[in-house]
């Protein structure tokens, strides 16, 4: 089985040569950090996912959670996982020292999230699902919440989750049911049920600490009336020994793939004895846990692009070894059998991985680097960082996504026959990938977030933000000739993207608005590979300088290959969008819009 | 307790290796190095010993600038400094130059006990722990997988073929390390912060003052042939196909 799941050298060219992610240090909450640091904590990354979560890959695909006693039975793997997590400080790694945090910039550990999502995604979430709820109730909670769980969710003791799906209220989380009565005692009584609540129970954990969304009694209707709650597995009581808080795992489901993490269903107050307690402001709930979500769906992002990684490497790796047919110029049945890596159409599906994957851990950083930049700046500078994160959050989890499934069945189709059964991890990788186009938003939802909200917030101020830094690019690669016509490729890319987006939203400004997003998710898919090709040319001119200054073998034979798989995606991936762009100049049509359900019948 | 800890860095286990066009050793473009395996258990001994009698641990390199990354990666797993011994009269030099080089300043550290990998991995030659030990004129146990300390000795447990030997020892001893002996931990966040401002002590073959030309050096390093073809044997008859593989297991393998 291939050992490679993620290339270190691609992790340090992003995060050193592409982004300077070493400069972080010149602001002061991260002035203790340099390379030096990062590369010890990227190489550790790697050893534990080497190490711990690789071996336990096949395994906890087949063996799935398993539902007894009230609670969930779990790979074995997953406590060593998370105590190595807790133990290591890597669950609280962002967060400030006063808080027990090491204050390391979220960039870095995307990285290191990214190669233990690489390495076993399953196993990945539960360690960084507590992260991204302790931060929520970091930011929010009042100092008694902080001090009663961060302390322990940071260790390892507790898991976090994020609960915010009920049955009728997926998509919608404006319908959601779930209900907090207030009482004179400071906390709430919650009642209500979840369904597709990852990690909320298993048996090898102290507690849960879910991040849950409800509606306060009497607030009012729709998004405007859900308020945030903590609402544990266990509460602590007066002494701070452990409770059992009337929240119970009634079923999980069963999944396509991802099947080392459980999701489960939960039933909050059925004895009427649930404690919530309030994070943040009452009826500011959704804006609350948007903090988390739009970290989450960067991480999905990161997901999707890691289990293609993985899915690359073990394709690249086969397709070395097998030996099948022969030079088409070849007419000798008695020469040796080649590889099939030097067949042209093998190569092909093994650029469009990389493209896909390498493009993809580009804009991911690139939206980390954002993040980052937003905690550490101020005024206006502060701004436009928000603003390239908010209108980028989108396409860095959707492209990785919904290429992410192309990308590794591209990988399975590498092996043939042998992809699609379980001697290979493949079919494995092609099964967890599926997951991401679903969680933290749909792609549907994604799109109709970047069209109807990002791209016209602020009277359109994001999207001119993200032209402006486009086109800083195409300025970079104007003098390099092996890049210009990529360069110019980009520029007509970004011509038809206005013309689209100005075609677009002029559908909304005559108040047509179900047309107008109709083809929302064409929109999303089309702004996707534009940015995705600004990426591939910013690693392209690094690649180009890099090689201009003589590196040693192994490194040039990196840069070379950089430089190919850059001319690889404006050569077949940019294209695409023509396609879409002729579509959605058109979509005023109301095609979809017109069509009736009953024509769907027969 | 002053405990050390010898460490080597070496190239990963998975890196592929490239002996150089004129046979003087490897090409080192593009190889990712880490700590010698077997010194991971050592590092981890010293740490479990330091945590359960006190003390502090040290961590002693010989090897090139980029050594130091491995030093750095013992001082995030938790020990408190580190010596490591940088020139370049001593790159890729033989075990016995390296053991004095050790030797030399382990000899100024006063330790009660020494810990070195049973052999590195990359030049396989299993021999400094034993040279050092040699040199300080301190008992050894090599190829150590259980370890106890009390009453100002150690009791280690070695295998051997068919059995396992149990040796007491007098301290100072050195240990050479074996697979099995503990599970290394990984370094912690906190302990890389930590690892930055611990003192790493840099020193040259003259500020030691010993001899760097080496005893032994490698003459020819030569990658191993590559593998014969595998012989498919043709024929419908299971029995003659057989027949024919016992043939040539006989006659061509020679293994029966
Ligand atoms: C493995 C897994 C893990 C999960 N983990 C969690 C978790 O930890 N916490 C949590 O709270 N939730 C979790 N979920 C739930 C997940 O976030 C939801 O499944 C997701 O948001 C979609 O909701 P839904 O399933 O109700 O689908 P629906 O909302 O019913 O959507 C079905 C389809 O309709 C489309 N659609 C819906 N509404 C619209 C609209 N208004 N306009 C256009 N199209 C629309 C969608 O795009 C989608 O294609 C998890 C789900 C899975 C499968």
């Amino acid at each position: 089985m291939a050992k490679k799941f993620m290339s270190m050298r691609n992790l340090h060219f992003l995060l050193y040569e592409v982004f300077d992610t070493a400069s972080l240090a010149k602001y002061p909450f991260f002035s203790d950090h340099g390379k030096e640091t990062f590369d010890m904590v990227l190489e550790t990354g790697m050893k534990m996912g080497r190490d711990i979560l690789y071996p336990a890959l096949a395994e906890m695909d087949r063996n799935q959670p398993v539902f007894e006693k009230g609670t969930v039975r779990v790979h074995p793997v997953v406590e060593t996982v998370v105590k190595e997590c807790g133990g290591g400080g890597w669950i609280g790694a962002h967060a400030s020292y006063e808080l027990g945090g090491q204050q390391i910039p979220n960039t870095i550990m995307t990285a290191f999230r990214g190669i233990f999502a690489a390495a076993n995604y399953s196993a990945s979430v539960y360690p960084f699902l507590t992260s991204g709820a302790a931060h929520l109730i970091a930011s929010f909670g009042s100092k008694e919440l902080i001090d009663t769980y961060i302390p322990r969710m940071f260790s390892g003791q507790w898991q976090g989750t994020m609960a915010l799906t009920e049955p009728q209220a997926g998509s919608s989380l404006t319908d959601l049911t779930t209900t907090a009565t207030p009482t004179d005692k400071g906390y709430y009584l919650m009642k209500g049920q979840k369904i597709f609540i990852s990690c909320a129970d298993y048996d090898c954990v102290e507690n849960v600490v879910n991040l849950m969304l409800a509606r306060i009694e009497g607030a009012p209707a729709g998004i405007r009336g859900i308020s945030l709650f903590v609402v544990p597995k266990m509460r602590p009581d007066e002494k701070g020994k452990l409770v059992a808080n009337d929240l119970n795992c009634v079923s999980i489901y069963h999944k396509l793939g991802y099947r080392g993490a459980p999701i489960t269903q939960l039933a909050l107050g059925e004895n009427g004895d649930c404690r919530g307690w309030l994070v943040g402001q009452p009826h500011k709930g959704i804006r609350h846990m948007f903090q988390m979500m739009n970290e989450a769906r960067i991480e999905v992002g990161m997901g999707a692009a890691a289990i293609a990684s993985a899915a690359y490497y073990a394709s690249l790796e086969y397709t070395m070894e097998r030996p099948q047919g022969r030079k088409i110029t070849s007419k000798n049945p008695e020469e040796p059998q080649i590889p099939i890596i030097e067949h042209a159409d093998v190569k092909r599906m093994l650029l469009f991985q990389r493209a896909v994957v390498e493009g993809s851990l580009s804009l991911i950083f690139q939206c980390a680097i954002y993040a980052d930049l937003v905690n550490v700046t101020d005024g206006e500078e502060k701004e436009t960082n928000e603003l390239l994160l908010e209108i980028l959050t989108p396409i860095a989890k959707s492209y990785p996504s919904e290429m992410g499934i192309l990308s590794v069945s591209q990988g399975l189709q590498c092996l043939g026959g042998y992809g699609y059964c379980d001697e290979f991890p493949l079919e494995q990788y092609y099964r967890d990938v599926r997951i991401h186009p679903i969680h933290e938003g749909t792609t549907g939802m994604q799109g109709m977030d970047l069209l109807g909200r990002k791209v016209v917030m602020k009277n359109g101020k994001a999207f001119m933000l993200f032209l402006g830094e486009a086109e800083k690019t195409i300025a970079g690669a104007g003098s390099i000739d092996e890049l210009k016509s990529c360069a110019e490729a980009l520029t007509t890319a970004l011509e038809r993207l206005k013309e689209v987006t100005g075609a677009l939203t002029g559908l909304a400004v005559k108040g047509d608005i179900e047309v107008f997003l109709a083809d929302a998710t064409l929109y999303l898919e089309m702004f996707g590979i534009t940015a995705i090709a600004w990426q591939w040319l910013i690693q392209g001119i690094t690649a180009h300088h890099a090689l201009a200054k003589l590196p040693a073998a192994q490194d040039a034979l990196f840069y070379k290959g950089k430089l190919a798989t850059c001319r690889y995606f404006f050569e077949y991936e940019l294209p695409k969008t023509q396609g879409l762009a002729t579509r959605l100049m058109r979509s005023g049509d109301g095609l979809t819009v017109k069509m009736e359900k009953e024509w769907f019948g027969d | 307790m002053n405990i050390v800890a010898c460490v080597k860095q070496v190239p990963d286990t998975e890196a592929l290796i490239k002996v150089k066009p004129d046979g003087s050793g490897i090409d080192e473009g593009g190889i990712k190095w880490v700590m010698n395996p077997y010194d991971e258990y050592g590092v981890e001994e010293a740490l479990r010993l330091k945590e359960a009698k006190g003390g502090e641990v040290t961590i002693v390199s010989v090897g090139p600038a980029r050594a130091m990354e491995t030093i750095r990666t013992a001082l995030a797993m938790g020990a408190e400094k580190g010596v490591h011994v940088s020139d370049p009269l001593l790159d890729n030099t033989d075990a016995y130059t390296t053991a004095a080089a050790l030797a030399a300043v382990i000899k100024g550290l006063n330790p009660d006990i020494i810990f070195c990998g049973q052999r590195a991995i990359d030049d396989d030659s299993g021999q400094v722990g034993s040279i050092l030990a040699a040199i300080l004129g301190i008992p050894q146990v090599t190829i150590v997988t259980k370890l106890e300390m009390a009453d100002g000795k150690i009791k280690a447990i070695k295998p051997i073929e068919g059995a396992q030997l149990v040796i007491e020892s007098t301290l100072p001893c050195v240990i050479t390390t074996q697979k099995g002996l503990n599970e290394p931990r990984y370094a912690s966040l906190p302990g890389i912060m930590k690892a930055k401002k611990k003192p790493v002590d840099v020193k040259n073959a003259a500020a030691l003052g010993i001899a760097t030309e080496p005893k032994a050096k490698v003459a020819k390093m030569t990658p191993p042939p590559d593998r014969a073809p595998g012989k498919i044997i043709a024929g419908d008859d299971p029995a003659a196909k057989a027949a024919e593989l016992v043939r040539l297991l006989r006659e061509e393998a020679k293994v029966i």
